[in-house]
């Protein structure tokens, strides 16, 4: 009896390949036509793979938790002559892995040839029949070969003069925001270029200090990730009162800040969910071996951030102490490259500048940063006592790179910090 | 007084037969009183007995006896009655007189004139464009000169050169092109000359196109674009350094030549800029040639054959646009 093959079906426009989630029969089940028989999921949905034709399973290849190519044999049914026939008779014909054809933009001049050729007052009739019949851009892909683009003239094109010209004075993308392009579709041309150069050469200008350019490259690479922000508020009167119990101790110590409850309840919230951290680095998420913390510091014309290692297990005075440290090394431009590498999430403290909330851009090389807004008198209905209460309220905002967390992972971990925040014992 | 094109020719073999003893004219129907099909060497004859002469229709033997003559210390020129024949002594320019100097340290200094390029009603056979084939092969020098004082000078500078130099002098400048007087000094043989000095666009164009590209230039003038054009003359060697410079000043190449499209000058030019200038480059670099077929008999096809102003100007507003 002749076996037919169990193949990969196009489940979607986009799909190009699917991991196998279950596998619902074995070999020698009875099956009908189209019994969905193998489940898949795609980058978009799972779904199933069904049976070409009434039969037996004879075998499956396929194993659970395999990717394959559309067109992949899984496994194969073993029918009957009739069914296995009319199976054949409904396959396409097999596709062959040879190259594109036809150049795709191609196909426009070849309809304008039709039209020009069949206009009043051509001397020649062109025949629509004999046109060359053009692939378009599926076939062509799907034949093997790659879509070619028409063309190299959009919006975000940049011409080979232009990159030379952007290395050569050592401009990236984002300082031609301001730019608006005259050439196809906006593309940005060589002439607009200099003309916005020849622009800004009239207005007053000077060289930026290391630490601005050095934020400045950090920000617009880790700007390249798609950022979100989530916010939520917190009562700080637990932390006042907290901190106002902390001795400062008879040398002096200093009694810790609102920032570092936030840093130190951040890191007991990563410790207890790593994963939120994790970055996403060509398929791979990358985890840490310590849940190291950094703390922006505002210093001269910048901003830096010292790390704080094993902030999950360094009680909140020595986290102080350290802190201090830090901040003074900061301020005086002595820190060095090993105090501000390595963290994996970080704490802005924006509210020290009055401000409610924020929006925070993570460290390139990290997924979240936490903020903190200025503390505030609130009245907050009290249910129990059926009356406004005045509260020291504080917006706490967690900006994170989508690609790694979504809103109800980074909602978890923030309410996880408010509620250590609220609970300052456990800090 | 005015002097066209062909009469710059004509003057400039007679100052050479007058000044050069050791030049001679080659040619078929040049002597006697007809003075060759486009009347190049008219008179000529009378003047210097015995140093104009008429060839059996053979181009293989009188490109082959110029050798000789030349390797005897004689300054030949052979007149071939249209570009389109010397393919006949394809074997006697290429491989004998190109290869000579490389294989004997003996140069063969002959100049072969090429009566090139279309004019209406030509047809197949007398119209062609044949420089693209002469520079694809070492040891010749090809030139393609496009104005009446280039077509004066080029040509005493080919006899003056001890390689093997191919003439390229367009029928349809012969007597649409005049100019005031003679020149008295030379541009030097190999530099290409900037003809309109632009900003917007580089045209490197040569030999008749020129003069299409000016009024292309001047066309589009009128809408803000400052087209620079640059007449390579001769086309073989190709004066790299001064396109190269003119798209470092523009960004922006077309080439424009009336040979067939498959490979050949404005290719050669396109493929040196883009491997040397890639980065000199604000669009897809561009090129406009004749249609990849014969050359058609009737007047309005061969019109349309040819690059023209309307689809020079065409090509042109869309590099300007990309």
């Amino acid at each position: 009896m002749p076996q037919v093959p169990i193949t990969m079906p196009q489940l979607g426009e986009s799909m190009a390949e699917a991991t196998i989630v279950s596998i619902k029969v074995k070999p020698g089940d009875k099956v009908s036509a189209d019994q969905e028989i193998i489940e898949v999921e795609t980058d978009k949905a799972v779904m199933g793979v069904t049976t070409p034709c009434p039969g037996e399973i004879a075998k499956i290849d396929a194993e659970v938790k395999g990717t394959y190519p559309v067109g992949a044999v899984l496994g194969y049914v073993e029918a009957s002559e009739a069914d296995a026939a009319r199976f054949q008779k409904r396959a396409p014909a097999p596709l062959q892995g040879e190259m594109a054809k036809e150049i795709p933009g191609r196909e426009e001049e070849a309809a304008e040839a039709g039209r020009t050729g069949n206009g009043s007052g051509s001397h020649f009739q062109v025949d629509d029949v004999d046109l060359p019949q053009v692939a378009t851009p599926v076939e062509a892909a799907q034949r093997g070969g790659l879509p070619v683009p028409a063309s190299a003239k959009g919006a975000g094109y940049l011409s080979p003069r232009v990159r030379a010209r952007m290395a050569e004075l050592q401009l990236t993308q984002a300082d031609l925001a301001g730019i608006a392009g005259t050439g196809t579709a906006g593309r940005l041309t060589i002439k607009d270029l200099e003309n916005f150069l020849s622009l800004i050469e009239s207005q007053p200008a000077e060289k930026p200090s290391a630490i601005r350019t050095g934020v400045a490259d950090a920000m617009r690479r880790s700007w390249t990730r798609p950022l979100a922000t989530v916010g939520v508020s917190v009562c700080l009167d637990p932390v006042l009162q907290d901190r106002q119990l902390r001795a400062g101790g008879a040398d002096g110590d200093p009694k810790p800040g609102p920032a570092l409850y936030a840093l130190r309840a951040l890191a007991l919230a990563l410790a207890e969910q790593p994963n939120a951290a994790a970055r996403l680095i060509g398929g791979r998420a990358i985890g840490s071996q310590s849940i190291d913390i950094g703390l922006a510091v505002e210093a001269g014309e910048g901003i830096m951030v010292p790390v704080i290692r094993n902030a999950d297990k360094t009680s909140l005075a020595d986290l102080t102490t350290k802190y201090a440290e830090l901040v003074d090394l900061a301020r005086r431009r002595r820190l060095t490259a090993d105090m501000t590498s390595g963290g994996i999430a970080s704490v802005s403290n924006f509210g020290t500048f009055g401000l409610d909330w924020g929006t925070p851009i993570p460290l390139p090389d990290q997924t979240m940063i936490l903020g903190l807004g200025v503390g505030k008198k609130t009245p907050v209905w009290d249910e129990s006592k059926k009356e406004f209460v005045p509260k020291i309220e504080a917006q706490v905002t967690l900006s994170f790179d989508h690609r790694s967390l979504d809103g109800g992972g980074a909602g978890r971990l923030l309410k996880r910090v408010i509620e250590l925040l609220e609970d300052p014992k456990k800090l | 007084m005015s002097v066209t094109y062909l009469e710059a020719i004509r003057e400039a073999q007679t100052k050479l037969l007058r000044e050069d003893e050791r030049v001679f004219i080659y040619g078929q129907d040049i002597a006697g009183k007809f003075g060759g099909a486009f009347k190049a060497t008219k008179g000529l004859a009378e003047k210097f007995p015995g140093r104009v002469l008429n060839t059996p229709i053979s181009e293989d033997a009188m490109v082959g006896t110029a050798i000789g003559a030349a390797l005897e210390g004689m300054r030949p020129i052979v007149e071939m009655q249209f570009a389109d024949f010397s393919s006949i002594a394809l074997n006697q320019i290429l491989n004998n007189a190109g290869t000579h100097y490389y294989r004997t340290n003996v140069p063969v200094p002959i100049t072969v004139r090429l009566p090139s390029g279309g004019t209406k009603g030509s047809g197949p056979f007398h119209s062609q464009s044949m420089e693209g084939l002469y520079s694809h092969y070492p040891g010749i020098v090809v030139m393609t000169p496009a104005t009446v004082e280039d077509a004066y000078t080029m040509l005493i500078d080919a006899v003056a050169i001890d390689d093997p130099v191919v003439y390229c002098e367009h029928k349809y400048l012969y007597y649409h092109l005049k100019a005031d007087a003679l020149p008295k000094e030379s541009f030097p043989v190999g530099k290409a000359r900037i003809v309109r000095p632009g900003r917007d666009l580089t045209i490197v164009t040569y030999s008749a196109m020129v003069h299409e590209a000016l009024a292309v230039a001047n066309e589009l003038c009128k809408d803000g674009f400052e087209i620079e054009i640059v007449d390579l003359r001769t086309v073989k060697p190709l004066d790299t350094a001064t396109v190269l410079a003119s798209v470092a000043r523009t960004g922006r190449l077309l080439a424009v030549g009336e040979a067939f499209p498959w490979g050949g000058v404005t290719a050669e030019v396109v493929s040196r800029v883009a491997a040397e200038g890639f980065h000199l480059l604000d669009a897809a670099p561009a090129r406009i040639n004749a249609k990849d077929t014969p050359i058609p008999y009737h007047p309005n096809l061969w019109t349309e054959h040819r690059p023209n102003r309307k689809t020079i100007a065409a090509k042109a507003r869309q590099v300007l646009a990309e």
